[in-house]
């Protein structure tokens, strides 16, 4: 059985268009931000997770770390509901999964030293036995991802330091913890491109040395790529496409999935972001459907794509794809 | 601890407003303690001759129509002034920092009832309120402080509620209850520290309004008779305005001029308290 299994989780949030007959209106209309996502991984496994801007993504992350619960459908770690992980024994939950956020200036209290931010975790874990000993602790980690000196740093505010640092500190932290389920939440997108590759890395060695399961979520479909064993396609809160990251990128079977990648021009991964542009309009997850959510602006929707929301193919073994009119 | 002195230090020498604010609130404290020296007079002690004219020998700012000196009088009413400001602003600062700060890292009907309990209490007339309850409780000098405090709480609470509500999205706060921080611990540590800078402020400005207000009661006859306070002066100089100006004239002054140390002090305090700020040293 696979490590990580997300089974059909689905987030709906009551759409209120700020008029008053929304309380006294029946039939609620909801954003759909996530609706009925089914995926698993293996203990070492990078997921990539790409799609557009507000496709989902983030609040897909959030499920999985239970920072907000699902409306409906679970996450199963080793087989175990992560409901009743969290209800059971809250602090072990969030050892077992933690998360890395896109923005690092905004990841750390604007008070505290970067000494006193790490220690806390420690301490509310009870991790190291006095402080001296989670003051090495730290020392080594800091050290251990380049942060040098690591006794200057130690003293530093969050706003003294650089994006690259706080987000190596960011995984640092998550790192103490000694997670088994990590979810990056567009963990480069806010850096320099220069210190991307140390992000990527640390992100890689958690994976392969630590034997954690990534979900690496992206608008950057090289940079996906390049990290990912999987990736996962999104289109206004579902999978659409599914596989590995050679065969998804190569040779991509869903109409949504094409449009983006033909849009993006450079396959390395230190590039500048190729932003992701297809033509119709913009989507939005309130009540979409019936039928593909993807048909207003697929240039091969036909009025069967219109009636009911496509089947999912296996277009070939592992290999998977939300769209009735495939051409094998 | 160290670092927190001479974080404060750097923040005085580069503020101007705040320098100007911590001096006059140091001057105001020395003039409470050494009132009975600075005072060349028993302000409660009435004199024969009365309506004395600034400048006279032994009433330099003169006496009024009881004969009190006015000096002295102002002298001592600094204490009433400070203590209605003082104590009223933390029972607002306190009421306010503790509600708008639940409702608004709670949300949901939490924090529905407290925006309409604000909401209510916002509309409410303030200071028909406070002469409501002066008159139906008497015009005790502790009446007056409560009745400011528990008027004057919702605007704390809205910009602590909102401070409340904006942090809880913050990614620090996200990453606290992934980090397994209980609700309890994110209040104190995250929503509270980092969304209390504007209210302090606030209450320090407000403070200013608090002893304006105290003024203001006073000069509707409906401060507190058994206590010397500059509204009480400005309302007994009152009747006098057109013969004997200095008694009305000079407490207006000693109040203008303690509002505005309060008023600087707060927006001094709005600058340094913001974590951005740098203490004047260049980026
Ligand atoms: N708390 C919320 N209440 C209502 N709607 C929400 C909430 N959070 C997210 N949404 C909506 O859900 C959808 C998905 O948002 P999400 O942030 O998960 O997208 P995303 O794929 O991460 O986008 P981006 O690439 O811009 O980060 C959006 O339409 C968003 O407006
Ligand atoms: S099902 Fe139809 S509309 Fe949807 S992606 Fe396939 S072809 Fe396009
Ligand atoms: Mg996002």
């Amino acid at each position: 059985m696979a490590y990580i299994e997300i089974k059909d989780a689905t987030k709906w949030y009551p759409h209120k268009s700020g008029k008053l007959r929304d309380i006294f209106r029946k039939d609620k209309s909801f954003v759909k931000a996530v609706d009925g996502v089914n995926l698993s991984m293996d203990r070492g496994e990078i997921l990539g997770v790409i799609g557009e801007s507000g496709c989902g993504k983030s609040t897909l992350g959030r499920m999985l770390t239970r920072l907000e619960d699902p409306t409906k459908g679970d996450v199963l770690v080793d087989g175990v509901s992560t409901a009743e992980l969290i209800k059971k024994d809250p602090l072990k939950f969030r050892r077992t999964v933690q998360i890395v956020f896109q923005n690092p200036f905004d990841t750390f209290t604007p008070r505290d030293t970067i000494q006193k931010i790490l220690l806390r975790p420690l301490k509310h874990h009870k991790i190291g036995s006095s402080k001296e000993e989670r003051l090495e602790i730290i020392k080594k980690a800091l050290e251990a991802g380049g942060l040098v000196p690591a006794e200057d740093i130690m003293q530093r505010y969050p706003h003294e330091l650089s994006g690259g640092q706080l987000q190596r500190i960011s995984i640092i932290r998550a790192m103490f913890l000694n997670p088994s389920f990590i979810i990056a939440d567009e963990p480069v997108s806010m850096l320099d491109v220069s210190v991307r590759a140390d992000i990527i890395n640390m992100l890689i060695d958690l994976a392969r040395n630590h034997d954690a399961s990534v979900v690496f979520i992206s608008h950057d479909i090289a940079l996906t790529r390049y990290i990912s064993d999987h990736v996962a396609v999104m289109y206004l809160g579902k999978v659409v496409e599914y596989g590995t990251a050679d065969e998804v990128i190569n040779n991509p079977k869903h109409p949504y999935t094409k449009a983006l990648i033909s849009n993006c021009a450079s396959i390395d991964p230190f590039e500048e972001l190729a932003t992701i542009a297809i033509e119709g309009e913009p989507p939005t997850p309130i009540n979409p459907g019936p039928g593909c959510y993807f048909a207003p602006r697929c240039s091969m929707a036909c009025e069967e794509c219109l009636k009911k929301y496509p089947e999912r193919y296996e277009v070939s073994p592992g290999h998977y794809a939300c769209c009735d009119r495939i051409e094998s | 601890m160290k670092a927190v002195l001479s974080k404060c230090l750097r923040a005085f020498k580069a503020d101007g407003q705040l320098r100007f604010g911590v001096i006059g609130v140091i001057v105001l404290l020395l003039v409470i303690i050494l009132a009975p020296i600075l005072a060349p007079h028993d302000p409660y002690s009435y004199e024969f001759v009365r309506l004395l004219p600034p400048g006279s020998e032994d009433h330099f700012l003169g006496t009024n129509h009881m004969g009190q000196d006015v000096y002295s009088m102002l002298i001592f009413g600094v204490g009433t002034s400070l203590k209605v400001a003082l104590i009223s602003a933390l029972i607002s600062g306190a009421l306010g920092v503790l509600i708008g700060g639940l409702g608004g890292f709670l949300g949901g009907w939490v924090d529905q009832v407290v925006s309409e309990i604000i909401n209510i209490f916002l509309m409410i007339p303030t200071f028909f309120l406070i002469l409501l309850i002066i008159s139906l409780f008497g015009n005790s000098i502790a009446n007056v402080m409560i009745v400011i405090g528990i008027t004057t709480w919702p605007g704390n609470a809205k910009l602590m509620r909102a401070q409340a509500l904006s942090l809880r999205e913050r990614t620090f706060v996200r990453s606290a209850v992934a980090l397994g921080e209980t609700k309890t611990q994110i209040l104190f540590k995250y929503i509270l520290p980092n969304g209390i800078f504007p209210v302090v402020a606030n209450t320090t400005r407000s403070m200013a309004g608090a002893i304006l207000t105290e003024a203001s009661l006073s000069f509707l006859g409906l401060g507190d008779p058994n206590i010397i306070s500059w509204g009480q002066m400005i309302y007994q100089g009152k009747s006098y305005i057109t013969s004997a100006w200095w008694i009305s004239a000079f407490s207006g002054i000693a109040v203008i001029l303690t509002v505005i140390v309060f008023y600087m002090l707060g927006d001094g305090l709005n600058h340094v308290l913001n974590p951005k700020y740098n203490y004047g040293r260049s980026k």
